[in-house]
């Protein structure tokens, strides 16, 4: 399935780009008629004639790879099989991809922002339903409301009512109105939440669309070039609490990178497989600050993208970066199964561990749950746990290493997960 | 002799309209806006009818109408109940312990005055 798209994206973009067959297969080096093959599909294509074709056509040879957009078609098959009657051609979705990448992209972000939408919903009415200060804000509104209108009633009865009796209800009506308005701005504040999406794109929180466009690295901060108080006005318009969001998480980041510089991290990186355990110990540093540390790296043919997922005892996400090939969530959990979700029972034990997806990735995986001081006798300590993963493990960890290594078949979200028979599983999959 | 009518509510605007309103139509009016002690503040009072707000300080308005029901001397007094809870369920629930009327915050003037006439003259 996946080596369709690869030809059939290489014809698209060879076509974008105004050039025929012959003259691109003269390029790279290859007979026009075995080009003509692989664009149909009917060869395999990989290795050097792969990287040779994407540099003539100037685009990244993963974006014509197989496998590198399975999020992306995932999300397009979550967006089909949530409007069934529309009667989408799944069974060429590889294609629509290959052919009109700019109109899926649009879906996908579409489906994104709807995904996003129906988990504010959620969250929205959740807290409707179980929030303590909304629940008695309106009985105290309903009260107002009440005595408004019974002394409102009375008042319009005009001369009926006795002078003295008159002024008290005034001064009622008065007194009620006041607290109505403080109760409505009280109420208006509670659920005031600037953090909207304010275009297809911006679906996160200021933080995660911060590091987004940063690409979840910050030279100017580690090269001592600009402050976190720059990197903010930076930012554009920020509530007070989105400011106060990113302020902690710049500070955290500025902190992380004075402890673990970039240079000779990457020198001790190479040296040690990149293995975050053995790091720890030689920089006598917490394992989470050097998951921080390789999920912040530079993008570098040479270095391993590493993906991030922070969250706590209850699974929400604290922190998310997220690699295409693995969608994570932003107020939901993920899968219970996922490595960062196990370690919660072993706090502070390192977990290393090869995770399979249904949609056959595989990701080498770090984990470890983290306990916090409490601020009181008798609570149990709060529990928050990381996770870094990458796909780019064949080039530091040797496959007979990597085959003593757990292997731990997981799933996605369930909705989008096709382990039908998993014991973990707590909604339907709806693309059955 | 008027009959009297005893007010259980906390909110002491309501209690100031409604007074004017029952005491316009002839009505004895008491008030009383705390749930811990409401049984003692009915049985001192011995009124015609309870208006009850549901939600009170101290003890609900649905734990005291139960309290009413289970004592022989009240298990027929009238009661009114006032909520802001429209919901069938809280309906039902008041129907259930036992509530003569139920009447669901806002509610017009000549409304409530209806139903308390129609509970006294029952």
């Amino acid at each position: 399935m996946a080596r369709s798209l690869t030809g059939t994206r290489i014809r698209e973009r060879r076509r974008g780009k105004n050039l025929s067959q012959t003259e691109l297969a003269r390029q790279v080096g290859i007979s026009s008629s075995y080009l003509n093959l692989i664009e149909h599909n009917r060869r395999g294509i990989a290795g050097k004639t792969l990287l040779a074709i994407a540099e003539n056509l100037g685009v990244d040879a993963r974006s014509l790879s197989e496998g590198a957009d399975r999020a992306h078609v995932m999300q397009l098959r979550e967006a089909a099989a949530n409007v069934p009657a529309a009667g989408a051609e799944i069974d060429r979705l590889e294609e629509f991809i290959g052919r009109f990448p700019g109109w899926a992209r649009l879906i996908d972000d579409f489906q994104s922002q709807s995904k996003f939408q129906n988990e504010t919903l959620l969250a929205l009415s959740d807290r409707l339903n179980h929030d303590p200060f909304f629940a008695e804000a309106i009985h105290m509104m309903v009260s107002n409301i009440t005595a408004i209108h019974s002394t409102a009633g009375i008042l319009s009865e005009g001369d009926a009512v006795p002078p003295d009796m008159r002024r008290m209800f005034l001064d009622n009506l008065a007194a009620e109105s006041a607290r109505l308005a403080k109760t409505a701005s009280d109420l208006i504040g509670h659920f005031d939440t600037p953090e909207q999406p304010e275009q297809l794109g911006t679906r996160s929180s200021a933080v995660d669309r911060f590091f987004e466009t940063h690409g979840f690295y910050l030279a100017a901060l580690e090269q001592g070039d600009a402050g976190v108080d720059d990197l903010l006005e930076g930012a554009g318009p920020l509530s007070d609490f989105d400011r106060a969001d990113l302020t902690s998480a710049l500070t955290g980041y500025r902190d992380m990178a004075r402890a673990l510089p970039l240079d000779r991290f990457l020198d001790r990186c190479r040296d040690l497989a990149f293995d975050p355990l053995r790091l720890a110990m030689e920089y006598s540093a917490p394992l989470e600050t050097v998951f921080r540390r390789l999920a912040h790296l530079p993008a570098a043919e040479d270095l391993p993208e590493f993906g991030f997922l922070k969250v706590d005892g209850s699974g929400g996400v604290l922190f998310r970066k997220q690699l295409t090939t693995l969608n994570l969530p932003k107020f939901s959990s993920g899968c219970p199964l996922w490595p960062v979700y196990r370690c919660f029972g072993q706090p502070g034990q390192p977990v290393r561990a090869m995770m399979n997806t249904p949609t056959g990735e595989g990701f080498l995986t770090f984990s470890v749950a983290k306990q916090h001081p409490v601020n009181e006798f008798g609570l149990p300590p709060s529990l928050t746990a990381s996770m870094i993963f990458t796909t780019d493990f064949a080039a530091f960890l040797p496959k007979a290493e990597r085959q003593t290594l757990a292997r731990l078949d997981v799933g996605l979200h369930c909705t989008v997960c096709p382990r039908l028979e998993c014991s973990a599983r707590r909604s339907g999959y709806i693309l059955g | 002799m008027s009959k009297k009518v005893l007010l259980i509510e906390d909110e002491p605007q309501i209690v100031a309209a409604l007074r004017f309103l029952l005491q316009r139509e002839g009505l004895s009016v008491f008030d009383h806006g705390d749930g811990q002690d409401a049984t003692q503040k009915i049985n001192a009072v011995n009124p015609d009818l309870v208006i009850l707000d549901v939600m009170l300080p101290g003890r609900s308005g649905m734990q005291i109408l139960q309290d009413l029901r289970d004592d022989k001397r009240t298990q027929e007094l009238p009661v009114l109940m006032l909520t802001a809870k429209g919901q069938r369920k809280d309906r039902e629930a008041a129907e259930n312990a036992g509530a003569s009327m139920f009447m669901t915050k806002p509610f017009a003037n000549e409304e409530i005055l209806r139903n308390v006439k129609a509970l006294l003259n029952r």
